[in-house]
């Protein structure tokens, strides 16, 4: 490697974190610790209806019993559940603003500087947003038009007062709270996320996204989401994070359920741009995410998209149960990792319906310090006739110090099945960056297209108005570093 | 009857009992089994085995009366049959065969490249009843053939061998074993390869349904060395298949491959990894498998390419064919990459006979059984036509017909 390229790594890898700003709003917690209280307050201030805080004490004696995943190949201090804050909400947002008018002008500050105005937003990508601060949602948009159609977007909290019927017969459906710790723990104490139904037969016109925040200081998030697309439906679904800059150690365990019936589709993408943490690895988002789509009905299809740039510990494997005939799930991913970032990130496909296909493709990008691995499984079940996967990951090293891993099991139970798998790890090709060179580019430019050129199977993947975003994201993960 | 009952009841037959070092390091693989964490469920690498089988045996162990070695010097190849682990002494100028010393032991006890968790080897280090030490000597071109015999029914052998390749050395070495009783083998072969020296490895396995056969090879390469393997495992019974190799000098290589071949309830594990700890070294790791029955398999493997082995080149295949509905495969490609100027690659597949060539053939007039066979044959065609050793590919030629009869 020559010394321009050292130098452009060097200063790519020393490339602050931009969206690093707190919002000073005073905030209504309860006292730090995992006890039955906490629980207790945290369904009351919600306002919830017994059987749910039933449902939550029932998955935190789960909680108890279980032990953490130790599989990945993550590095990590022991997280001290009693030294987290698990219900913080804005002041006085327990009424819920009607208009934007009503929102905190801080709010809608911070959300300028991140460049996601929700006026404009709304008015010219079209965009519902259901944007959840700290824990609570504040503001939803474009309702009207959804409920014309029949469509339910709204807060896990609102609809477990206002759909009870869905919630009981869905939420923990497809990940069981005693599934494995983290979900377990994001049973007891989720407070919010977006709920979404879409009626038999309807197409959802617009892309349905929801921004979060983490801003209060140790707070951990712990945000649900259920999507469930009834027969013949489609809806495609939008996640973006940005964090603001804290030193301690903040804990994220998200859950999503996806649900889809027969001939419904379901697209979920998501942008992941929490604080990594320094360039010495201090501080920084712990994202402990469990994401799983059931494809319940025949000819059913779940997608998911992710964008993976930010946090300290990523521990995310967005999975889907084919368990219809025909179904069809699709994981595409980039993941780039810098300084002392850890991600371990893959996917999970349980084939069992006849004639079920899934595709993954999944690009790993470490730089600095970090270490990138991909961990996946395919599985046939005995059932799984005429079922058909293709895996590729590819991993891009850059510089001497990051490592990059690839883990993919394998398993197949069925004579008819096919499965093929590829991977391949390298580092950025000289002659490609020597030929950009010639013609003009900065070396920093040169690596920035070859990575994007690199990662665009994935990116394509995304709706519009993400892909801009996750380009600018990448190039922005990459800048000043890139060799 | 527990680890520690058939140890004490049996030390007599047990190489080194009597050495402190040893037995301390005994004690230490002793508790991992005696502790409440040991963990059977949990370790992947025994998936599909029922390690209670291996755990709970009755130890037995007899000194064979009569081994050999016989010498044909003008070709430079020796035949040795190794009866129940154990091989005659022997030395000329170009080789040398002992029994293994103490040292040995100790100094294999030390690499770290085997897992702590590998409990067949533990249990190999822990049972140690036979083995020997072959030395290469400089320069020389040797080829050596062992027939591997186990002589009574219920004998559990645990064996360690060692060998030494020196400097500028050349071996062949071809390793048969093909028992029909009802015994268990487990044997660790250790094997150092000195500047420039080659090793051709090959492993013909075919052993009966009621034969247990679990085999471990650790090998390390210096500067220049290579070191082939090619494993056929034909047999009826279980086999594991536990291959390590270690880069551990600039330039060297390692090849590992295999083919397996499973009917009836059959199991096979297998496993290879290679570490580079140098630079410019090349490794390749191919694995094929053709699943009958209930048969089942599962193939590990691991590249692991540490921070300084630039310029590394390392691959991977795993192929399975499934030809029944009962048939399973796990495979779990894993590749550990700590240096960035690397060429690294995995590609598995697992699935049926290709239909439309089954329809190609069929359209010509062949019966499906005759295209099922031609196209078995072809799937492994790339591995067997590369033996170029006339009598070994005879051999495998043969058994694959005996396979492929009981193929539908």
């Amino acid at each position: 490697m020559n010394s321009e390229t050292l130098n452009t790594l060097d200063s790519y890898s020393k490339n602050k974190y931009k969206y690093g700003f707190v919002t000073d709003i005073d905030n209504e917690k309860p006292k730090k610790g995992l006890n039955e209280d906490t629980i207790k307050f945290i369904s009351s201030k919600k306002n919830e209806p017994d059987w749910m805080l039933e449902w939550r004490l029932k998955a935190f004696s789960k909680w108890k019993k279980i032990k953490e995943p130790k599989w990945a190949n993550l590095n990590f201090p022991q997280i001290d559940y009693q030294d987290i804050y698990y219900y913080s909400a804005p002041k006085g947002f327990e009424k819920k603003p009607k208009d934007l008018s009503e929102v905190d002008p801080k709010l809608i500050e911070t959300y300028n500087k991140l460049g996601i105005p929700l006026e404009e937003q709304k008015v010219l990508a079209g965009v519902a947003v259901d944007v959840v601060f700290d824990s609570v949602s504040v503001a939803t948009t474009y309702k009207g038009e959804l409920e014309k159609l029949g469509i339910i977007f709204c807060s896990i909290g609102e609809a477990i007062q206002k759909h009870p019927d869905l919630i009981k017969k869905y939420l923990g459906s497809v990940i069981p709270a005693g599934d494995h710790s983290f979900s377990a723990l994001n049973s007891a104490v989720f407070t919010d996320g977006s709920f979404v139904y879409i009626p038999e037969g309807v197409k959802c016109p617009m892309e349905l996204s929801t921004y979060f925040r983490i801003n209060a200081e140790n707070t951990g998030q712990f945000e649900r989401t259920l999507i469930i697309a009834d027969k013949g439906s489609y809806v495609s679904y939008l996640e973006g994070c940005t964090a603001p800059k804290r030193d301690d150690n903040q804990l994220h365990a998200a859950n999503v359920e996806l649900i889809a019936l027969e001939d419904a589709e379901i697209k979920y993408s998501t942008v992941q741009n929490w604080y990594p943490g320094d360039e010495h690895g201090k501080g920084g988002i712990y994202n402990f995410v469990t994401k799983r789509g059931l494809c319940a009905g025949k000819n059913s299809k779940i997608s998911w998209t992710q964008v993976e740039t930010g946090s300290a510990i990523t521990w995310k494997y967005p999975s889907c149960i084919l368990k219809g005939d025909n179904s069809i799930g699709e994981f595409y991913s980039v993941a780039i990792t810098n300084n002392f970032q850890q991600a371990d990130t893959g996917t999970k496909m349980t084939h069992i319906g006849k004639n079920t296909k899934s595709k993954i493709i999944s690009k790993g990008i470490s730089l600095g310090k970090s270490q990138n691995t991909y961990r996946g499984e395919v599985s046939f079940l005995r059932k799984a006739d005429k079922a058909r996967n293709y895996t590729q990951c590819d991993s891009l090293l850059v510089g001497n110090k990051c490592g990059a891993h690839t883990v993919p099991y394998i398993d197949s139970k069925n004579n008819t099945a096919v499965i093929e798998h590829e991977a391949s790890t390298s580092k950025i090709n000289e002659d490609q960056l020597y030929y950009c060179r010639q013609r003009g580019l900065t070396h920093e430019e040169a690596v920035s297209l070859i990575v994007n050129g690199f990662c665009k199977q994935v990116l394509q993947e995304l709706p519009m108005e993400f892909a801009v975003e996750a380009q600018k994201l990448v190039s922005i993960s990459l800048e000043g570093s890139v060799g | 009857m527990n680890i520690k009952d058939n140890y004490l009841k049996n030390k007599k037959n047990i190489f080194f009992s009597e050495n402190k070092d040893i037995q301390n390091h005994r004690e230490k693989l002793m508790s991992i089994f005696e502790n409440d964490r040991f963990d059977k469920k949990n370790n992947e690498s025994l998936k599909n085995t029922n390690l209670k089988n291996f755990i709970d045996f009755k130890y037995k162990y007899l000194v064979p009366e009569e081994t050999s070695v016989i010498n044909n010097n003008q070709k430079n190849s020796y035949s040795i049959v190794s009866v129940n682990g154990q091989c005659a002494s022997f030395k000329d100028d170009k080789i040398e065969i002992t029994k293994i010393l103490d040292e040995d032991y100790n100094d294999f006890s030390k690499n770290n490249t085997i897992e702590n968790n590998d409990h067949f080897v533990n249990l190999n280090s822990l049972f140690l009843n036979s083995g020997f030490k072959i030395v290469i000597k400089k320069n020389n071109n040797i080829k050596i053939k062992i027939s591997n015999i186990v002589t009574d029914n219920d004998l559990t052998i645990f064996q360690k061998n060692n060998y030494i390749c020196e400097e500028g050395s050349s071996l062949n070495l071809i390793e048969e074993y093909e028992n029909k009783n009802n015994s268990s083998s487990n044997i660790l072969n250790v094997i150092k390869l000195e500047k420039n020296s080659q090793l051709n490895h090959f492993l013909i396995q075919d052993n009966s349904p009621n034969h247990n056969l679990i085999i471990t090879t650790h090998s390390s390469c210096k500067k220049d060395s290579t070191y082939n393997q090619k494993v056929y495992n034909f047999s009826e019974g279980y086999v594991r298949n536990f291959h390590y190799s270690e880069l551990i000098e600039t330039n060297s290589e390692a090849d590992l491959q295999g083919i397996f071949f499973l009917k009836d309830n059959n199991t096979s594990n297998n496993k290879t990894f290679v570490k580079h700890l140098a630079e410019d070294c090349k490794s390749n790791q191919v694995y094929k498998g053709i699943l009958n029955d209930r048969s089942k398999a599962t193939y590990f493997s691991n590249t692991h390419v540490d921070q300084v082995a630039q310029k590394t080149e390392g691959y991977q295949l795993s192929k399975g064919i499934l030809l029944s509905d009962n048939a399973s495969y796990f495979s779990k490609p894993e590749l550990k990459i700590y240096a960035d100027d690397v060429k690294c690659s995995h590609g598995s597949t697992i699935g049926p006979i290709d239909e439309n060539a089954i329809f190609y053939l069929r359209s010509r007039g062949m019966s499906k059984t005759a295209a099922t066979k031609i196209l078995i044959s072809s799937f492994i065609n790339e591995e067997l036509s590369s033996i170029d050793n006339e009598q070994m590919s005879e051999i495998i030629q043969k058994k694959l017909v005996r396979y492929l009869s009981k193929v539908k």
